[in-house]
């Protein structure tokens, strides 16, 4: 039995109605748990547990039988409490149960193929298998009510939140559901949140009089609202960062020349090119490194 | 241009394959002696180099070379990084057909982790399929590291520098070291389809939390239980430690490789078999840890050993630190080092920066030409270093037209 407890196995023992260790090596833990009792007891009432050390089941049984004066009796308590340990162990017979697990993990098969296929490819594995999603639909097949729980949670969630996003459409709170133009402007907020481009509503064509009279608009409209606001001493949040034109940082396509436009069979330099061949010919390396910027990133 | 420079000397044939390659990428000629001058039996280039020598002239075009009579010289001038194009050397489809002679002792991916350092910076897509009786997939006792671990953990590197497409590694067949750990009859195609002009500027500061360690066990022509009894003792270490273990088997049979029989020219024998293990570990900030270990070729060692052994090696490699694996520390520095003129930081482990490779690389690409590191302690308690890497900004060289 002790053989067995040495190996790196899950052992069980039932539990014992007797109080007895069949053996004691386990000497400095009682000493130290009876230091915990006095300074509790010392603080608080006396306990009355029984504490459970090898001298005290020597003394109930040198209680039972006290034909032997006490000098001997502090000899031999500590051979005779093991020997008891052991008899009592043998006659009441508190079988101590070994559960044998193999170390082997229980496999998710559907789990295992899949990420199979994604790392056993010919290309760099892609780490980002989503493991949970299967978890969760087993969990839910588990149980239906809490299924339908979720759904009913899941459905009042996005209401929630389409509400907090859509409702400066919507003119009063009796109507929560956006009718007519307002809920086509809904729609394409979805759509911009999904992913869209643009809004459906952007007009791509139009004239440049126009356009620049709508931009106009718009930033005549903010500048009042922030000069209002400002006045009347109401902090807005600060201006969103002007977006930067992209100024030819974009990666140059392979094989391209390096200065001007290639069409036609034929290489076609812009002025403002001209120009920077010139410069840095004159210049030497006082171009400012225009030219090794250019097409780098 | 490269003409009027004076060629780069160098001695010793230490970090042999990495100062060919930056000859390559930098377009300066290297001049190579004292190549294991004192070596009574083996003077001067070993097989292996001389067959990464005609690797490098297969992918470059205008490649010369001049070796000395006992091989312990060597002057490279290197041409240009064309791939798999429309080149000589390559077949039908555009692919290098690159033999590794029988007697080869390093793993191929002694020449796919250069070869993909060269890549991004080729003209054309490189395409090279690995054959011969010297093609060792797996680990191998000289140091190399297996197949799938370049795949798994060397390859997604590149994604970081903004190189991932139409990357792929495919191994046809496998093998291990054949007796006395020579030659093996593995089959590897290397596709690296991905060419930039320069690679993005990297800032890795952040190593963060191992979450998942994925792993392939291999057993070439022996029974597939060694796989099984490598994953489960393998797991019995890391699974307390990651839940999310997955090592996955592969079981192939021996390669063929002729017999060379006098008798019978058409015999055929068996070689490379063992079993091995390949861990990559990847944290939540992506950086990939890996480790390697393949039974050795004279046997004898249990595969609950060889999984236990490559566990603990994984562990130590985490215990290292930083954001880079030592056996792609030269990869990742070598393409910080062909980047944009813009200071890239890296943070690694102080074990690895003080590694004798590691100061080897430091001072070859200082010869190269390149800036030196700015290294500073990790402003965490870790005791990592940062190192500070500028740009050569050159880049790919074929790709600068005009």
């Amino acid at each position: 039995m002790i053989g067995k407890r040495k190996r790196d196995i899950s052992a069980v023992s039932r539990p014992k109605k007797g109080g007895n260790r069949e053996e004691s090596p386990v000497a400095p833990e009682p000493s130290a748990q009876d230091k915990l009792r006095k300074f509790f007891e010392a603080q608080f009432q006396p306990l009355d547990v029984k504490a459970r050390t090898a001298e005290d089941e020597s003394e109930v049984e040198f209680d039972d039988d006290d034909e032997y004066d006490g000098d001997s009796q502090e000899e031999e308590s500590g051979s005779e409490s093991e020997w008891s340990g052991l008899e009592e162990e043998k006659e009441n017979a508190p079988v101590e149960v070994v559960e044998y697990q193999a170390p082997s993990r229980p496999t998710g098969d559907i789990i295992d193929k899949r990420a199979r296929k994604a790392f056993m490819t010919s290309k760099p594995p892609s780490f980002d298998i989503d493991l949970t999603t299967t978890e969760l639909s087993k969990k839910a097949v588990d149980d239906e009510e809490d299924k339908d729980v979720e759904s009913l949670n899941l459905k009042n969630d996005l209401a929630l939140q389409r509400l907090l996003k859509e409702s400066h459409l919507l003119e009063s709170a009796s109507d929560l559901a956006p009718t007519g133009k307002n809920r086509h402007k809904a729609l394409d907020l979805r759509m911009q949140e999904l992913g869209a481009k643009s809004s459906l509503y952007h007009q791509k064509n139009m004239p440049s009089s126009m356009r620049k009279g709508i931009k106009a608009k718009a930033v005549s409209k903010e500048d009042k609202r922030r000069r209002e606001a400002r006045e009347n001493g109401i902090i807005l949040e600060k201006p969103a960062p002007k977006k930067q034109i992209s100024g030819g940082r974009r990666e140059r396509g392979v094989g391209g020349p390096s200065i001007g436009k290639f069409a036609g069979g034929t290489l076609n330099l812009s002025k403002r090119d001209v120009a920077h061949v010139q410069a840095s010919r004159r210049g030497g390396g006082k171009s400012r490194g225009r030219g090794k910027t250019r097409g780098r990133r | 241009m490269a003409t009027s420079q004076p060629p780069i000397r160098l001695t010793s044939h230490k970090n042999f394959v990495y100062r060919l390659v930056f000859s390559a990428l930098t377009g300066r000629t290297v001049h190579i002696s004292q190549i294991r001058p004192s070596s009574p039996t083996n003077p001067g280039l070993a097989q292996h180099e001389i067959s990464f020598l005609r690797l490098l002239e297969a992918v470059t075009n205008g490649s010369q070379m001049e070796i000395s009579y006992t091989g312990t010289i060597i002057v490279f001038k290197p041409g240009l990084i064309t791939g798999s194009g429309s080149g000589a050397g390559a077949s039908s489809g555009g692919v290098i057909r690159h033999e590794i002679p029988a007697g080869c002792t390093r793993g191929v991916s002694y020449f796919l982790i250069p070869l993909c350092l060269m890549a991004p910076f080729s003209k054309a897509p490189m395409k090279v399929l690995f054959t011969g009786p010297g093609v060792i997939t797996s680990s191998t006792p000289t140091g190399d590291m297996s197949v799938d671990s370049v795949r798994t953990a060397i390859l997604p590197l590149f994604n970081q520098f903004g190189i991932f497409n139409n990357i792929e590694l495919r191994v046809l067949k496998r093998s291990n070291p054949g007796p006395n750990g020579r030659g093996g009859g593995g089959e590897v195609q290397l596709v690296f389809g991905h060419q930039v002009r320069l690679p993005k500027t990297l800032h890795l500061m952040n190593a963060g939390r191992i979450k998942r360690v994925r792993g392939v066990a291999y057993s070439v022509g022996v029974s597939a239980s060694n796989n099984a009894r490598m994953i489960d003792t393998c797991r019995g270490v890391l699974n307390p430690l990651v839940p999310d273990t997955y090592i996955f088997s592969d079981v192939s049979s021996a390669p063929l490789v002729p017999a060379n029989d006098r008798n019978n020219p058409s015999a055929k024998k068996k070689i490379g078999l063992g079993f091995g293990l390949s861990l990559v570990a990847e944290s939540s900030t992506g950086c990939l840890f890996s480790a390697d270990v393949a039974c050795p070729p004279s046997g004898g060692q249990p595969p609950e050993d060889i999984g236990k052994q490559c566990a603990y090696q994984l562990l130590e490699t985490i215990s290292k630190g930083g954001c880079v694996a030592p056996a792609a520390f030269a990869t990742m520095i070598g393409l910080m080092t062909m980047g944009s003129e813009d200071v890239g930081r890296i943070q690694v482990g102080r074990d690895i920066v003080g590694d004798e490779s590691s100061i080897q690389l430091a001072r070859d690409l200082v010869k190269f030409g390149a800036p030196g590191w700015g290294l500073r302690d990790a402003s965490d308690d870790s005791g990592d270093v940062i190192i500070s890497i500028v740009g050569r900004g050159i880049g790919n060289v074929g790709r600068k037209v005009a």
